[in-house]
């Protein structure tokens, strides 16, 4: 029972840090404009899929696929900043219409890539194609540890680029207070467009890691995207440190919730730590952004 | 007793078109309505049925139409939801009047549906399990095998071809799932095996593995896989990375589905087959001369894509077809009678048998196990 229940938190890490890095793209958007973009789960779609057109349709190795489906995504944030956001945004519209837009965008974009690629069922190949390592009983394949690998890297990254470099200090500043930012010359809108680019680009890398896991199709991307959402608001929303925790603890609460009570309470574990965090501590993991 | 042949259905329509019944009713439509899943989890499945119906309409319209009527499509995506069933079933019989359903595989949707299309006496031929409440049966025909087809073709495999004793049932929460969940309880230990975990899983899920390895625990080393959609390429994927030494047999699908699967798992991998996947491996008998007569066409259109849930398609047309032609009339409770005289009907899937008491028609399994080696649809013999 031990080892069916430490290999089974394993795997909840695994997919809790993909959670944890899509929550963090809810947390950048939000920081930046105060909006909840629940698109988000449409760049984790495209970035499976683009990849997968890259490789069987372009013949591309995987890491430029890769490459260059994250640019694309990271694109197309721009773009549905430009033409679904900002326009609401410079008419004053409320968060919640922002919101509605956002999901509304989810919806066309799924609807395009199920005309544009079909709706079967695609997949990546394995970062690496090796058998799990074996320690001490439990099986850890190379993709978990391509995941824990490159989420922690990607938190670092991201940590250096708000606190190191002038772009990402122009983003917390646009964070703690728009007005007196752009009163200090940033360029709020382009910091909007560039929250939308950097969080897009997270979710499809999110969406390349774990595809190789499962599988992607036009559909896929809602559920990350409330996977995603719960990690953010666990965390608290608006720390992408406390995000990423926030998702590992979910998907090790979904993991212990199926090998103790049944795969049917895994989403009623997600849910009540959700709502636990938001009766107790609403602020989540690490306390409100700043 | 002859069999009703899909060419006895179209000649009879045939007859009764060049028999002057026609006169002004020529110019009516026999409106075929449907609900299916055209988007979300079940889209592979009924998007190939409407296309198999598409062909089969076509077909009939080719020779005559039914009782001097062209027959006439009405869909509606359902999104793979119960209550959007719902929804598309109300509009279809209110505002286009349709007079007979040949509904998809979203069972929740058409049990949900079923007390309207009861009030409203119109018959439905359905690609999903039939409902389950007696009153509901009564308007209702399936063209799908008995859902104990798709366990015991799998449960008799790894009777007598593995050494495995202990299997693991991983299923999706569909009526059609539970039902098979239920015939492999029921059934498992007259194939000496035991079921030592039965899991569910969402269709949505992004990860099986703790469900996987929660059986593999307990000593299963087959997985029986009831569902549809990419989740079987999830639950193999999950397989190997587990480095597992299981078996996966899956339920019927989209062959399209199976082959990414075939690459993970190898000859570890085997699914139920309907013989129209596998028309090239069977022997000619009046049911390869059937789908002969549904591929020609079909491939003509599509190519080389998965025939299975389009020809079911084609025999839920071909039995409304026969049943209108039949009964002369176009009216929901003569057709539905006339559906419950459909004996002895060469289908694509099967011969079938429906009568007042059996509105599954597909008494006698006709389904294989294969896979896929070298990228080729082999049946394990």
């Amino acid at each position: 029972m031990f080892n069916l229940v430490a290999q089974s938190v394993l795997s909840g890490i695994g997919i809790g840090a993909v959670y944890g890095l899509i929550g963090i793209g809810f947390c950048v958007i939000y920081n930046a404009s105060g909006i909840v973009n629940f698109a988000q789960g449409a760049f984790v779609m495209l970035g499976g899929m683009l990849t997968n057109v890259g490789m069987i349709k372009l013949g591309l190795p995987l890491p430029l696929a890769a490459i260059g489906a994250i640019a694309i995504v990271a694109m197309l944030g721009v773009v549905l900043e430009r033409i679904v956001v900002r326009p609401l945004w410079n008419r004053g519209s409320t968060m919640f219409v922002m919101i509605l837009a956002t999901l509304a965008a989810q919806i066309v974009v799924e609807r395009i890539t199920q005309i544009m690629a079909g709706d079967q069922p695609r997949t990546l190949p394995v970062f690496t194609d090796l058998p799990p390592l074996r320690l001490f009983g439990f099986a850890i394949n190379f993709q978990f540890l391509w995941i824990l690998g490159c989420s922690a890297l990607v938190i670092i990254l991201l940590g250096l680029f708000f606190s190191s470099t002038k772009t990402g200090k122009a983003m917390r500043a646009c964070s703690i207070n728009r007005d007196a930012a752009a009163l200090q010359g940033i360029r709020v809108s382009r910091m909007l467009a560039l929250a939308f680019a950097l969080s897009a680009a997270l979710g499809a890398f999110a969406g390349i890691l774990i595809t190789p896991t499962q599988y992607t199709a036009f559909n896929v991307g809602v559920p990350f995207a409330i996977s995603g959402f719960i990690a953010a608001i666990v965390g608290g929303f608006g720390r992408p440190l406390g995000a990423f925790a926030g998702g590992i603890l979910l998907g090790v609460a979904q993991a212990l919730a199926i090998v103790l009570l049944g795969a049917a309470f895994k989403n009623v574990a997600a849910l009540s730590i959700l709502l636990l965090f938001l009766f107790v501590r609403p602020t989540g993991l690490l306390g409100p952004a700043k | 007793m002859a069999q009703f042949r899909f060419t006895s259905g179209l000649l009879l329509a045939g007859a009764v078109a060049l028999s002057g019944t026609s006169g002004a009713r020529a110019q009516d439509a026999y409106k075929i309505g449907m609900s299916a899943g055209l988007t979300g989890y079940a889209a592979t499945v009924d998007r190939a049925w409407r296309d198999g119906v598409e062909v089969a309409i076509a077909a009939v319209n080719a020779a005559g139409g039914v009782d001097g009527r062209k027959l006439e499509l009405v869909v509606e995506d359902n999104r793979s939801e119960p209550q959007e069933a719902v929804t598309a079933y109300r509009k279809m019989l209110s505002s286009d009047k349709v007079q007979v359903f040949a509904s998809g595989c979203v069972s929740a949707g058409n049990f949900a549906a079923a007390p309207l299309v009861v009030r409203a006496e119109t018959p439905m031929v359905l690609c999903s399990i039939l409902p389950q409440q007696p009153d509901h049966v009564k308007w209702a025909f399936t063209t799908i095998p008995q859902p104990r087809f798709e366990v015991e073709t799998r449960l008799e495999y790894i009777q007598k071809k593995t050494q495995i004793k202990k299997i693991g049932v991983l299923h999706d929460p569909s009526p059609y799932a539970n039902a098979q969940k239920a015939a492999a309880e029921k059934e498992a230990k007259d194939y000496g095996l035991e079921i030592v975990g039965v899991e569910q899983y969402k269709t949505d899920d992004a990860d099986l593995s703790v469900q996987i390895q929660k059986m593999y625990a307990a000593g299963a080393r087959a997985l029986i896989k009831i569902g549809l959609g990419g989740t079987t390429l999830t639950a193999a994927k999950n397989i190997k990375q587990l480095d597992l030494d299981m078996i996966m047999l899956t339920s019927l699908e989209d062959i399209a589905v199976f082959r990414p699967v075939a690459e993970v798992l190898g000859d570890k991998f085997f699914f139920v087959a309907s013989p129209s996947q596998v028309y090239d491996e069977i022997e000619s008998s009046p049911l390869k001369t059937e789908i002969g007569k549904f591929l020609t066409p079909w491939r003509a259109k599509y190519k080389d894509r998965d025939p299975n849930w389009a020809g079911r398609g084609w025999d839920a047309v071909m039995l409304i077809a026969a049943a209108a032609g039949k009964a002369k009339s176009v009216e929901g409770p003569k057709v539905r009678d006339a559906l419950e005289s459909m004996d002895n009907f060469q289908g694509t899937t099967g011969i079938y048998h429906m009568s007042a008491t059996n509105h599954q028609g597909i008494t006698e399994n006709p389904l294989l196990l294969a896979t896929i080696t070298g990228g080729q649809v082999k049946v394990v013999k």
